[in-house]
């Protein structure tokens, strides 16, 4: 993974027992002001040289910081606070009443299937679209109106947005300058994004001419050019290959270890899992829990989540399971029946018999610990997409 | 302002690189002025000779002779006068007038009279062009008969006395004489027709900037990049006012590219430079107006297409791109007035055929500013909407 190697001030450089002692999820949402210490290299305000260099190998040093955040003394406000922001088109209420907060350092997940409001949710945060109630604010600012407030915030798009017939590093050079970089630093700044996202050797091409992926890679490094304090992304993996969605989640995990907020949607469970700190699960418009990982599956207590790959009248089969005991949920999905019970080894010889009743076949059966996609199952009745 | 240019700046580069671009607004209205004055090129050095039949011999009739034998008229027209209107056919037939007129006897009395006799033209299919040149001669002639008819009925209700009608008639038909035959245009110094239509084209292609620009501004958006320069500090009156700073400076290039190269090949006259460069970058200020205007007001590539395409042809058809506009009807002319481009044609006509300077143009050149300020104000305030995705 030649674009996962760090590139980082010199300066910032930390090795990787801090980063692990460096606390993560709901701890450092708690108490923000407590994870400066654990980590200097974001504590320190990225010097404005940018200088920088490309580490290879397995050394885990620091990224870039955003520029200047990470006061001491703010400790306990969150960078970005969005409060019941409602959005309706038409009768169809897209966001209804959300609420959520993300601290510095933090990588908050929106986790939720299509069209559960994520984006339009995103596009409220970053200024883009009037909600019809509620506020957002970043560090007492609010990125509609204020333009310091939206310097201060990196965008990624769900849909690649750049210029086809401009150059990767023309690109990158125009949407830096539009955030006031120029001259050094800003040629700094572009190689240092194209480095990052390993498409230095293509950087003079058009990005007409890139592959999909390329395009989404390069879709991100737009958004971190600028070293925001919140960078937004809208599920930045859709299209991606394993290898570089492996990448992504492991560069974004970084930027917020080293002070960066993050806000981050995706409808994969395991990304949500890997990458954020907190997540907040979407269902049409709303957050039906939040929490960390380990707080949102502990509400379920011992249950276990059975995947039924099957064939046949599924619907008939999901309605067959939701009869027996000891099952508390079964979903549809697309390779058969998702089930949520108390039980799960006890469940498993009436799950075949009800199998058999329906007339679907049963290709396999995985019976798993509870994770987000049984808590997205217990808070909806619905199965997250695979 | 800095993010203005910056977008301005990115767009310049993407047009520059965009070759269709580079044509319609250089290469395409180059070729057409050049292909429009060779056509009529042909006009201006016409010449043919026109047989006269005068069976009148009346003062009326003298009154057309000598009008044809007006230095404005002679250049075109070499008059014979023949005997008889089977004179005049044969010799038509046989090629050696183009065309000719035939003033019936007793023409300059019927002319005064309730009933006035018409003039006859003889024309052959061999030259069409003498032909409508004969005819127009004949019809102005007669319309301008009229309105002296009507002038004398005026006098002699006026008490003047009536054996004296014939003598008025006569006087004022030499008050005027054909104009339309020949182009012409207001001031002292002929017109060449490339001197028209190389100012004409190059504002109807500058107009053509209108569409180009409001139509990649919507699909930008359709594609998502205004709302990633939104996400930036840049506000929309930012994006808008770069996206059409980029199409001023690109229009601004184009109409002088076109105006070096049509005097410099064509020998365009477009008068004094400073006067023409003050006109061409006010109408090139109007175009930029309408461009934001229509970039607010279109949601979709198919409404930016019409709406720009009625904007352009509307404005170039009242304004007078297409028609000459000192052979067009008193009302078109007038129209024209309503139109930025109207008056920068204008401006241009006064500087090639009248001389001057800064001065000539301050009219028009108000006229034309004060057109890109209202429309400027409207797409100002349209801005927010322009950017909303
Ligand atoms: N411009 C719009 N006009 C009308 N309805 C819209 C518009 N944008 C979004 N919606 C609706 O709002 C709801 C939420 O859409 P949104 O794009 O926020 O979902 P999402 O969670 O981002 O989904 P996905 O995972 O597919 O990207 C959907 O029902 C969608 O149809
Ligand atoms: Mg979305």
């Amino acid at each position: 993974m030649g674009w996962m190697r760090r590139v980082t001030r010199a300066a910032a450089h930390r090795d990787e027992s801090s980063a692990r002692t460096h606390p993560a999820g709901a701890d450092a949402a708690a108490a923000p002001g407590a994870d400066a210490a654990a980590a200097p290299g974001a504590a320190t305000p990225a010097a404005p040289t940018g200088t920088a260099v490309v580490v290879g190998g397995d050394a885990l040093v620091g990224a870039p910081g955003p520029d200047g955040d990470r006061v001491p003394g703010d400790a306990g406000r969150p960078l970005l606070a969005c409060t019941d922001l409602t959005k309706r088109y038409g009768d169809r209420v897209a966001v209804d009443g959300v609420s959520f907060s993300v601290g510095r350092g933090e990588v908050y997940g929106l986790l939720g299937p299509n069209g559960a409001g994520k984006t339009t949710t995103i596009k409220m945060v970053c200024g883009l679209l009037p909600p019809d109630a509620g506020t957002v604010s970043l560090d007492g600012r609010e990125p509609a109106r204020d333009a310091a407030a939206r310097a201060r915030v990196g965008y990624v798009p769900q849909d690649v947005a750049l210029y086809p017939d401009l150059t990767a590093a023309e690109n990158l050079a125009f949407l830096g300058r539009l955030y006031g970089l120029r001259g050094t630093t800003l040629r700094e700044r572009v190689a240092e994004a194209l480095a990052l996202t390993d498409l230095q050797a293509r950087g003079g091409d058009r990005v007409g001419t890139y592959s999909g992926g390329m395009r989404r890679r390069l879709n991100i490094a737009a958004g971190l050019l600028h070293r925001p304090a919140l960078l937004v992304l809208d599920e930045p993996t859709v299209g991606v290959d394993p290898q570089s969605r492996h990448a992504i989640l492991g560069r974004v995990r970084e930027l917020g270890r080293n002070g960066m907020a993050v806000l981050y949607t995706t409808h994969y469970m395991e990304e949500a899992e890997r990458v954020c700190d907190r997540v907040g699960i979407v269902d049409r418009g709303r957050i039906v829990a939040e929490g960390t990982r380990r707080e949102l599956v502990s509400r379920l207590g011992e249950q276990d989540r059975i995947e039924l790959t099957a064939t046949g009248d599924l619907a008939d089969l999901a309605e067959q399971c939701r009869a027996l005991p000891g099952v508390e949920r079964a979903a549809v999905t697309d390779r058969g029946v998702r089930l949520l019970t108390s039980d799960g080894r006890r469940v498993l010889p009436a799950l075949l018999e009800a199998a058999d009743r329906s007339g679907a076949a049963i290709d396999s059966v995985e019976v798993a610990e509870a994770d987000l996609e049984a808590v997205f199952l217990h808070l909806t009745g619905t199965a997250l997409r695979e | 302002m800095r993010a203005a240019l910056v977008v301005a700046g990115r767009n310049l580069r993407q047009r520059l690189r965009d070759r269709s671009a580079v044509v319609i607004a250089v290469i395409a209205p180059l070729v057409v002025s050049a292909l429009m004055s060779l056509a009529f090129s042909g006009v201006e050095s016409f010449h043919y000779t026109l047989g006269v039949v005068d069976a009148d011999g009346g003062p009326v009739a003298a009154g057309l002779l000598q009008a044809l034998r007006q230095p404005e008229l002679a250049k075109v027209v070499t008059v014979r006068r023949l005997d008889s209107r089977a004179a005049a056919a044969q010799a038509v037939r046989d090629k050696r007038v183009a065309a000719a007129l035939v003033l019936p006897a007793g023409f300059s009395a019927s002319v005064t009279g309730p009933r006035p006799l018409p003039i006859a033209t003889l024309t052959s299919v061999d030259d069409t062009v003498a032909g409508t040149v004969t005819s127009s001669i004949a019809s102005t002639f007669v319309a301008q008969l009229n309105a002296d008819r009507l002038s004398v009925a005026t006098a002699l209700a006026a008490g003047v006395p009536a054996d004296q009608s014939a003598r008025l008639a006569a006087a004022a038909a030499r008050l005027q004489i054909p104009v339309q035959a020949v182009q012409r245009a207001l001031g002292s110094r002929p017109l060449a027709a490339v001197s028209y239509y190389a100012p004409a084209m190059a504002i109807f292609f500058v107009l053509f900037t209108v569409s180009f620009t409001a139509r990649s501004f919507v699909a930008e958006r359709e594609q998502g990049t205004v709302e990633r320069l939104r996400a930036t500090p840049a506000g929309a009156r930012q994006i808008v006012g770069g996206t059409v700073l980029s199409a001023f400076v690109f229009a601004a290039l184009a109409m002088g590219t076109i105006a070096v190269v049509t005097s410099a090949v064509f020998g365009a006259d477009w008068g004094d430079p400073l006067a023409a460069t003050v006109v061409g970058l006010s109408m090139v200020l109007a175009v930029t107006a309408l461009t934001a205007l229509v970039m607010g007001l279109a949601r979709t590539q198919r409404q930016a297409e019409g709406i720009s395409s009625a904007v352009v042809f509307g404005l170039a058809l009242l304004g007078g791109n297409f028609v000459f506009v000192s052979v067009a009807p008193d009302v078109m002319q007038r129209a024209a007035l309503l139109t930025p481009n109207g008056w920068a044609l204008r401006a241009y006509m006064d500087l090639a055929t009248g001389g001057g300077g800064l001065g000539t143009v301050a009219v028009p050149v108000a006229a034309i500013l004060g057109f890109a300020a209202v429309v400027g104000a409207a797409a100002v305030a349209l801005a927010p909407r322009a950017v909303r995705v």
